[in-house]
């Protein structure tokens, strides 16, 4: 098992992009994994390569292998490197789900703050969904 | 992990400037950002670890040794980058590198090209007409060709346009990638030492005030707006840093390991709002005290 190529493995890590560096080198493997480019059992770049690649210090992708690691999306093995684990696509979906259910409570606390009532809430929201079924076709804006 | 430099109780006067006493850990395989007011002794303790200039007390150890009684070993392991290196007497940098390579039998000539390279030098250019930058990066192609476990580096981007500064920064990334060499480096450019440092001292007025990951240290502080009631007890607790106070509006730095919000939400702020900061915020504000 060879290591991805590890340049531009995921998007630019800017202190003008919002979040922490480490946050955005998080979200950007989680993003790669979720869409499939890092299959299970892909070997991830060490720490050190991937923080000169990155350009950013090696801590910072400490913390974000940490997290991801807490995460269960990747694995380490003592002396053979990171993995993505096998249950890694599952549990981004869970993530995504968690992330959206605190979106959805932040938007009922600004909507309630805004006076808004429960049907004016269900109503807003009915309006944002699509047609048919599933989510696909609401934009990502 | 074992430290590359431990500095302890370091203390030197130059009257009316006192340094220290000063505890200062870089631990190895790490990039250390020294930051700080100017004149507030980065300088200093730099210049002692190199034995420049008499400590009055305290100790010095790089890798465990005694920076004076083992100096010569010492000095066969740190290497050092500063803009009042002067090479131009060498003429040229040809000559320049023949110079100091003489001095370190673990100079790698193969990594000395490769340095050359990146940062378009040439070996038959004449040092007196390379740019300011082209300077200060010739000293540090000479302090990294002989791979030194540990790297001192006295505001080595002063005056290096952006695109330098970052081939500068990758090649000290690369430099401590085997996880055995350490870089300490003394800088103004806040945002390259928050993006690039995985450790940060910030000295003020002669001593330490702030230590750890670069991460951890920035992440525990927050900028806090709010209208006190009973302020006076938050203003006097520690972790507290006062910036503003207009009307009843005030605003301070806390260090949330020391007050955290909710802690201040009990005890008389209200209407608090906080942002989070970056390290130049931090060394702002805690320079303003």
């Amino acid at each position: 098992m060879s290591a991805a190529p590890r340049r531009l493995i995921i998007p630019p890590i800017s202190a003008a992009s919002p979040g922490a560096l480490y946050q955005q080198i998080v979200d950007g493997l989680k993003r790669e994994i979720s869409e499939g480019r890092l299959a299970p059992g892909t070997a991830l770049p060490s720490f050190r390569g991937l923080a000169e690649d990155l350009l950013v210090s090696v801590i910072t992708v400490k913390r974000a292998y940490e997290e991801l690691e807490r995460e269960g999306m990747i694995y380490r093995r003592q002396g053979l490197g990171t993995f993505v684990s096998d249950t890694a696509d599952e549990r981004s979906r869970d993530a995504k789900k968690e992330r959206a259910r605190q979106l959805l409570v932040e938007a009922l606390r600004e909507a309630t703050e805004a006076g808004l009532d429960t049907k004016d809430v269900v109503a807003l929201l009915r309006a944002l969904l699509p047609k048919k079924k599933g989510l696909k076709n609401v934009s990502r804006s | 992990m074992s430290a590359a430099l431990e500095i302890r109780g370091l203390v030197k006067r130059f009257h009316p400037f006192m340094l220290g006493p000063l505890d200062m850990t870089v631990p190895q395989g790490a990039i250390y950002g020294l930051v700080g007011p100017n004149g507030s002794g980065k300088t200093t303790t730099i210049d002692m670890i190199f034995g420049m200039g008499a400590k009055e007390s305290g100790e010095i150890r790089v890798f465990g040794l005694d920076h004076l009684k083992d100096e010569v070993r010492v000095k066969q392991q740190v290497g050092y980058v500063s803009p009042d290196l002067n090479y131009a007497p060498w003429g040229r940098v040809r000559r320049a590198i023949q110079f100091v390579r003489g001095f370190y039998p673990t100079w790698d000539e193969s990594y000395c090209d490769h340095l050359l390279h990146t940062f378009g030098i040439r070996r038959d250019e004449s040092i007196t007409t390379l740019s300011f930058g082209a300077r200060i990066k010739l000293s540090i192609v000479l302090a990294l060709s002989w791979r030194p476990k540990l790297l001192i580096l006295d505001e080595p981007t002063v005056g290096l346009d952006a695109i330098s500064k970052r081939e500068v920064f990758s090649e000290l990334l690369h430099a401590v990638h085997d996880g055995d060499r350490s870089v300490l480096i003394s800088s103004h450019g806040l945002s390259d030492i928050e993006r690039f440092a995985d450790h940060i001292g910030m000295i003020k007025a002669g001593r330490m005030i702030l230590e750890g990951s670069t991460a951890e240290v920035i992440e525990r502080h927050r900028l806090v707006d709010f209208t006190p009631n009973r302020g006076h007890r938050i203003v006097e607790s520690p972790g507290v840093f006062v910036q503003e106070m207009t009307g009843n509006r005030w605003r301070v730095l806390v260090d949330t390991d020391r007050a955290p919000i909710e802690w201040l939400r009990q005890n008389g702020a209200d209407n608090i709002a906080e942002s989070r900061v970056t390290l130049e915020d931090l060394v702002v504000a805690l320079g303003r005290q």
